[in-house]
């Protein structure tokens, strides 16, 4: 395969793109000028890219082509967006505003309730009382091949499900029977919130990693790093931010953030 | 020591940053290896491709954006690359705005690395708004949802469409998915309306919620985070990649194992200094 030749326009974007990332890291050190630019500039495009999708992707091929094709009935929905903005014409049209809305939720609410009652609530309850026999004759009382799954793992499954459960269950008395399995219960939750905040944890690191592959050239193939020169991109707008940060501070930039933490 | 442990508990939260910085950039400048296994949720998504015959034509829908590129991106790539070295055809769509810039571009250019043709062997469909109410219509009638493809060719003139009208024609449907709309909605909506088979490569974050779906036979595999997307690039390239591949998620997953470290430690010394400086105040 031939090596791609950047145009000026793709390096100095993988310059601007250096350049943005730093800014938002300096948010680590004070919010900042730069950082409020870079954020800006972020939700600017994002919102611009969103609205030009959504007129390509919605508005055009839904409405507008099918109005000019002579399509009546997409009068209806142009109708029905008219009358979300009747409001800002008169405060007392406001009450056509609710019609659009009660269809949307209408039919929002009608394919949620279908999609969590077949996919959510049955399956999910029916594979909540697993085959024991099952579970034994394929990994025994616990497997380590296969992630701890085992009679074990299902008993306590089990278990652990019935007891967060009763843990919401407020109306027995809650003597030290009830209070026993609703601490079991607690200590299951918690299990499952650590294990989420885990995962999360790692996503977020992820999400930096990416960032500091890019900034050293890593996610690139090695000719357009080498056209793009990005430690060289990152070493030069770092020490921009750092520079303007001193400046900043210098001239009593983040002092009211200082007096405030 | 009593001293030092009453001063960590009031550091500046600035070094904490520094040193999170340090542990990610070090490990990436002078590599390490630590070595990982593929789990059995990976391997059951790896399966389920490699289960596909040549010919075969899967859905892929890339559901992702810049900011979750780098835990997804890595799958997507290695899946491609997989999909299209068994000579399956891809069709793919996306009901994320962000995305087609992303993924079409990475699309032709696995494409072109197997010699693949738009139209006949891969073909983008487009963006399509919609969320829940897209996949419902995804299940339903393919052509109708998306009357042209991302060049303004009519869907059902595509010769890679022949034959696949709805979501269940598919062998196949695979998800790259980096929240709402994305794997839960397209396993409530239509994966048991269907009986589809979907595989799924998610974000860390959505990792936990999509475990019970694997468990309860709703996905067939499931690739988490950026250590899925490592374990699929390792069982996708078991001697390594080709010139002018890059593993990213490989060379991250060393970084990874580092920084959890570095939280690790931290966890566990803010606790020491926690108790024993608790102890001295009272």
């Amino acid at each position: 395969m031939e090596p791609s030749v950047l145009s000026s326009l793709d390096i100095a974007g993988a310059w601007v793109s250096i350049a943005l990332t730093l800014g938002i890291f300096s948010f680590l050190y004070a919010d900042n000028p730069v950082y409020k630019l870079a954020e800006h500039l972020f939700l600017g495009i994002s919102i611009g890219i969103s609205m030009t999708e959504m007129y390509y992707g919605v508005v055009r091929p839904n409405l507008i082509d099918k109005l000019a094709a002579g399509n009546v009935l997409s009068v209806v929905p142009l109708v029905m967006c008219a009358m979300l903005f009747a409001r800002l014409a008169s405060k007392k049209l406001g009450w056509l505003a609710r019609i659009p809305i009660a269809f949307i939720v209408a039919a929002y609410a009608g394919v949620k309730l279908t999609g969590e009652a077949n996919g959510n609530l049955m399956t999910q309850v029916a594979q909540s009382m697993p085959n024991l026999a099952e579970l034994w004759r394929d990994h025994g009382i616990w497997d380590w091949s296969a992630d701890g799954a085992g009679v074990f793992s299902g008993i306590f499954l089990v278990v652990g499900l019935s007891a967060c459960l009763l843990h919401f269950y407020f109306s027995a008395r809650q003597g030290p029977t009830m209070r026993g399995i609703s601490r079991f219960g607690v200590l299951v939750l918690m299990l499952s919130f650590g294990a989420s905040f885990g995962y999360t944890v790692m996503g977020r690191i992820s999400l930096a990693i990416g960032r500091a592959q890019e900034l050293l050239g890593l996610d690139k193939p090695a000719e357009e790093a080498a056209q793009i020169h990005p430690q060289l991109a990152s070493v030069v707008c770092g020490v921009l931010v750092i520079a303007f940060l001193v400046v900043w501070r210098l001239r009593g930039g983040g002092a009211e953030q200082e007096e405030a933490a | 020591m009593l001293k030092l442990l009453l001063r960590f508990q009031h550091m500046d939260r600035r070094w904490i940053f520094l040193g999170m910085g340090l542990s990610i950039l070090l490990p990436l400048v002078f590599p390490i290896n630590f070595g990982f296994k593929v789990d059995e949720r990976v391997q059951a998504l790896y399966d389920s491709v490699e289960a596909l015959e040549p010919g075969d034509t899967v859905l892929i829908s890339a559901d992702f954006d810049p900011a979750s590129r780098p835990e997804l991106e890595p799958f997507y790539r290695a899946n491609l690359e997989h999909l299209f070295r068994q000579d399956v055809n891809v069709v793919m769509v996306s009901l994320w705005e962000f995305a087609p810039p992303l993924v079409v571009p990475i699309l032709d250019e696995v494409a072109a690395r197997h010699g693949k043709v738009y139209g006949k062997d891969y073909v983008f469909l487009g963006y399509k708004p919609g969320k829940e109410l897209a996949i419902k219509a995804i299940g339903e009638n393919i052509p109708k949802t998306f009357p042209t493809d991302s060049k303004g060719t009519p869907t059902e003139e595509l010769p890679i469409m022949k034959g696949f009208k709805q979501a269940k024609d598919f062998p196949l449907l695979i998800n790259v998915s980096a929240g709402f709309p994305g794997t839960r909605e397209y396993v409530l909506q239509i994966q048991g309306q269907y009986n589809l088979k979907i595989a799924s490569a998610c974000t860390a974050v959505s990792a936990p919620d999509y475990i019970p779906f694997y468990k309860a036979g709703q996905l067939t595999g499931l690739a988490g985070g950026m250590p899925g997307s490592a374990q699929y690039e390792k069982l996708v390239y078991p001697d390594g990649p080709p010139d002018g591949v890059r593993l990213l998620a490989s060379q991250a997953i060393n970084v990874l194992n580092l920084g959890h470290l570095y939280i690790i430690g931290l966890i566990v010394l803010g606790n020491i200094a926690f108790f024993l400086t608790r102890r001295l105040e009272d």
